[in-house]
């Protein structure tokens, strides 16, 4: 890995996980507290004044940020956006965009995906349109992280000629509106992008550096991997809690932690968190390193760790028993968190259908 | 005719014990300085292995290539007995000569490969699926891990070498009365002039109608507590007052057997540790092959099991379309794949965890639990894709590990892993206790 070390990720995993458990993250993180941990710009090359780190560094602080169950504006940030950023031909716009990432000064977002099909990506969201009058752009994103909070917005289209390329636009751009898309999980926010007609008379249309479809593709598994890391946190922090919780409840004069019924419930969890970190820790590897063949990685451990993650927060409200069913506990706030996750950016189904394509 | 299906393996260590017993410092018996290198039974000019381990990778292919018996399973398909000793021994050798049989051995016993090397070992053999050693499983683990671990200068020098010959044992912890809870075993051993007189009965001894020496439990002082009265010995299975009766066990195999000891006599040198320290010699020992055998087994399940499954799901069907056209099969083949690559990332952590020395209480189990429940799951796809066609196939290679493409009888067979060393529920109590340090359960001593 080229930057970054593992003594920097434990140092980062310790100054985030701290710094989460003081306040109630799952209400809401500052963005300006966001902003001054510099985690905005990890992966933001150190002369745009960023860490200049990698994906593997920014996973740490998503795996923290899913134990908290923490509701921030990163995932459109510094996962869609900044890795955006980063796929584009490297010229002044992109550049600058980063660096405003970096420092927070500027809130923005990526739509790329259209919301509606298996979340893999086949269907670009918006495409541009040559008209008489200048070029368009047409087309609608759902479930954009973050869209009604950013002030601009990064919108994956095809060119006219068919080409996916990236076009940035302020929210306030004519033609565009953006409708907040409320989920159960309260803990992330979502908004739909819908461009009519959107004039691009002086909008710079930013094109990727290589191959634009791999490019796309690696975006896609990029986001699909931090919704494994997240997952992968968040079962970590339902474990500890139903553990905890299990060795001082007593119940028929002795804690329940002593029944096997729930000690064998808790060792699965136990199983499946190390199976779940094994296949995060390689997907996160690959993506780090840029690898070519990341998407097998990434499908796995999205397939795998975010089915487990739900299984992990079921199991921590079952093992809590009527408490945890109470709004009080808090579980729920992880389960609605573990099945959002699950569903965003392909569910296990489509990217095990994926994985399949390999066999025939 | 009845399904006989060859032996197929020894199998998996005894019980990690029960009892979440903290682990306790270990009891040196302060051995002999060792002699810097054994005379017989060394390995003679053993040709010298990369270091890097893509050259030792490409070295260890090309080896195979040339070593590795053509058509070995056809051979030990309906193999006897006897046939299946041989070629085992044939191959120990094999690897023996090419100092590939023991890497994990200290340098100066014959071993003294680094960790690394010892991954990308059998990760290629696993890749070439070569046969694996199964008849000196015990022998080059458990027995050699014993006495490196808690043996004598003089019993290191008798048995190292020997097994190096071949010399193949067994074990003999389990009895009728002493499963899952091996502390109340009742095998007992009385002190007798200058030796010990043992009788009791042992179970689950795998290959012991093949073994030459047994790593014995035996009760000591049957007035302690139940895990302080065990004594730990070295039985040669000639001596009289030993009888080994095969058990037919459910595959119709008869791998496992029973050891009837009859005022058997052991002498006190055989003794390994000291006196009724047996129990920790145990635990010390056990976990002593530092998880380099399930790495090995995930990579068998990992190349040839999933090929096998992946050719079977592909392949025509009787209507002409193949099971993998099938989108739920395809689901769940992908499901295994990925379960099968995070095993197989499990075992390597374990291992450079255990290099490192930073393994946890439970991880052992972990990695036990999980690979013998996907084998039995992975086994169980194999036998639905399989199909009827599937349970004709009467007979699997003997040689192989747990997945042979005989699905049927590799499905039956996975039990070898789910109940033997530490049931599935024993390594579940196991992770709770001691990995994530719930209570005990309330037990009666």
């Amino acid at each position: 890995m080229p930057a970054g070390t593992a003594d920097v990720r434990d140092e980062l995993r310790a100054v985030a996980r701290d710094l989460l458990a003081r306040g109630q993250a799952s209400d809401g993180v500052p963005w300006r507290q966001l902003a001054d941990s510099g985690w905005l710009g990890l992966e933001v090359p150190e002369e745009l004044d960023g860490a200049g780190v990698t994906f593997a560094e920014t996973a740490v602080v998503l795996e923290e940020l899913g134990r908290a169950a923490a509701s921030t504006g990163y995932l459109g940030a510094a996962v869609l956006a900044a890795g955006t950023l980063a796929a584009l031909e490297p010229d002044g716009e992109p550049d600058e965009l980063l660096r405003r990432t970096a420092s927070g000064t500027q809130v923005l977002t990526a739509a790329l995906v259209d919301g509606t099909d298996d979340g893999l990506g086949g269907a670009v969201p918006f495409r541009i349109e040559d008209r008489p009058a200048g070029p368009r752009l047409r087309g609608h994103a759902g479930f954009v992280p973050d869209a009604a909070e950013a002030g601009l917005l990064l919108l994956l289209a095809l060119d006219p000629a068919g080409t996916p390329v990236v076009v940035p636009l302020g929210a306030e751009a004519g033609g565009l509106t953006v409708i907040p898309q409320p989920v159960v999980d309260a803990t992330r926010r979502f908004g739909l992008v819908r461009a009519e007609a959107v004039t691009l008379d002086g909008v710079a249309v930013l094109r990727f550096g290589g191959d634009p479809r791999a490019a796309v593709r690696r975006l896609l598994d990029r986001a699909a991997v931090a919704m494994a890391c997240d997952s992968l946190g968040l079962a970590e922090a339902m474990l500890e809690a139903t553990v905890a919780h299990a060795r001082v409840r007593e119940q028929f004069g002795r804690p329940i932690g002593s029944f096997q019924a729930v000690k064998h419930a808790c060792a699965d969890l136990l199983v499946q968190a190390a199976v779940s970190r094994q296949l995060v820790r390689e997907a996160v590897r690959r993506m780090a390193e840029d690898d070519p063949e990341a998407g097998v990685a990434a499908s796995m451990a999205k397939s795998y760790a975010c089915a487990a993650a739900v299984q992990a927060a079921g199991t921590a409200m079952q093992l809590h028993g009527g408490m945890g069913y109470t709004w009080e506990s808090g579980i729920h706030v992880y389960l609605k968190r573990a099945t959002l996750n699950r569903s965003l950016f392909g569910s296990p189904a489509a990217h095990r259908r994926r994985l399949a394509r390999r066999y025939t | 005719m009845a399904p006989r299906p060859a032996a197929t393996g020894a199998a998996p260590s005894e019980p990690a014990a029960p009892e979440p017993a903290a682990p306790e410092p270990a009891a040196p018996e302060p051995a002999a300085p060792e002699p810097a290198a054994p005379v017989a039974g060394a390995p003679v000019a053993a040709p010298a292995w990369p270091e890097d381990p893509a050259e030792f990778r490409a070295a260890v292919r090309d080896w195979c290539a040339g070593h590795v018996p053509a058509e070995w399973r056809r051979a030990q398909t309906g193999a006897s007995e006897e046939e299946f000793a041989a070629f085992q021994k044939d191959w120990f050798q094999q690897l023996r000569r090419a100092g590939l049989a023991v890497p994990h051995w200290p340098r100066e016993w014959g071993g003294g490969m680094s960790v690394a090397q010892q991954i990308v070992l059998y990760q290629e053999l696993a890749a070439r699926d070569a046969p694996r050693l199964v008849l000196a499983f015990v022998a080059i683990h458990h027995a050699a891990s014993t006495l490196l671990v808690a043996g004598t200068g003089e019993q290191r020098r008798r048995h190292l070498p020997a097994i190096l010959d071949g010399e193949i044992w067994v074990q003999g912890f389990s009895e009728p009365g002493a499963g899952s809870d091996l502390a109340a075993l009742r095998a007992t051993a009385r002190r007798e002039g200058d030796g010990y007189l043992v009788n009791g009965q042992k179970l689950w001894a795998s290959g012991a109608v093949h073994a030459d020496w047994c790593l014995l439990l035996a009760r000591t002082d049957p007035h302690a507590p139940k895990r302080r009265g065990i004594s730990y010995f070295l039985l040669d299975m000639r001596t009289p007052g030993v009888e080994v009766r095969p058990i037919r066990q459910a595959t119709g195999g008869s791998h496992f057997c029973e050891i009837f000891l009859d005022d058997v006599l052991i002498p006190a040198a055989n003794l390994v540790g000291p006196q009724d320290q047996g129990w920790r010699v145990a635990q010390e020992t056990l976990g002593a092959e530092r998880g380099m055998t399930m790495l090995e087994l995930a990579e068998r399940l990992g190349h040839a099991g999933f090929r096998w499954l992946a050719e079977a799901c592909a392949r025509p069907g009787p209507g002409g379309r193949s099971p993998i056209e099938d989108a739920l099969v395809q689901d769940r083949l992908a499901s295994l794949e990925t379960e099968i690559t995070g095993l197989r990332a499990l075992c390597r952590d374990l291992v450079e965890r255990h290099a490192a020395g930073r393994v946890g209480p439970a991880d052992a189990s972990i990695v036990k639990l999980y690979y013998s429940e996907l084998l039995q799951r992975t086994m169980d796809f194999g036998v639905e894709i399989a199909g009827p066609a599937g349970q004709t196939v009467l007979e699997k290679p003997a040689s192989s590990g747990w997945e042979s493409g005989a699905w049927v009888l590799d499905f039956i067979g996975s039990w070898e892993w789910t109940i033997p060393g530490g049931t599935s529920e024993i390594q579940r109590t196991i992770i709770g206790e001691r990995g994530l340090g719930l209570p005990r359960e309330p037990m009666g001593d």
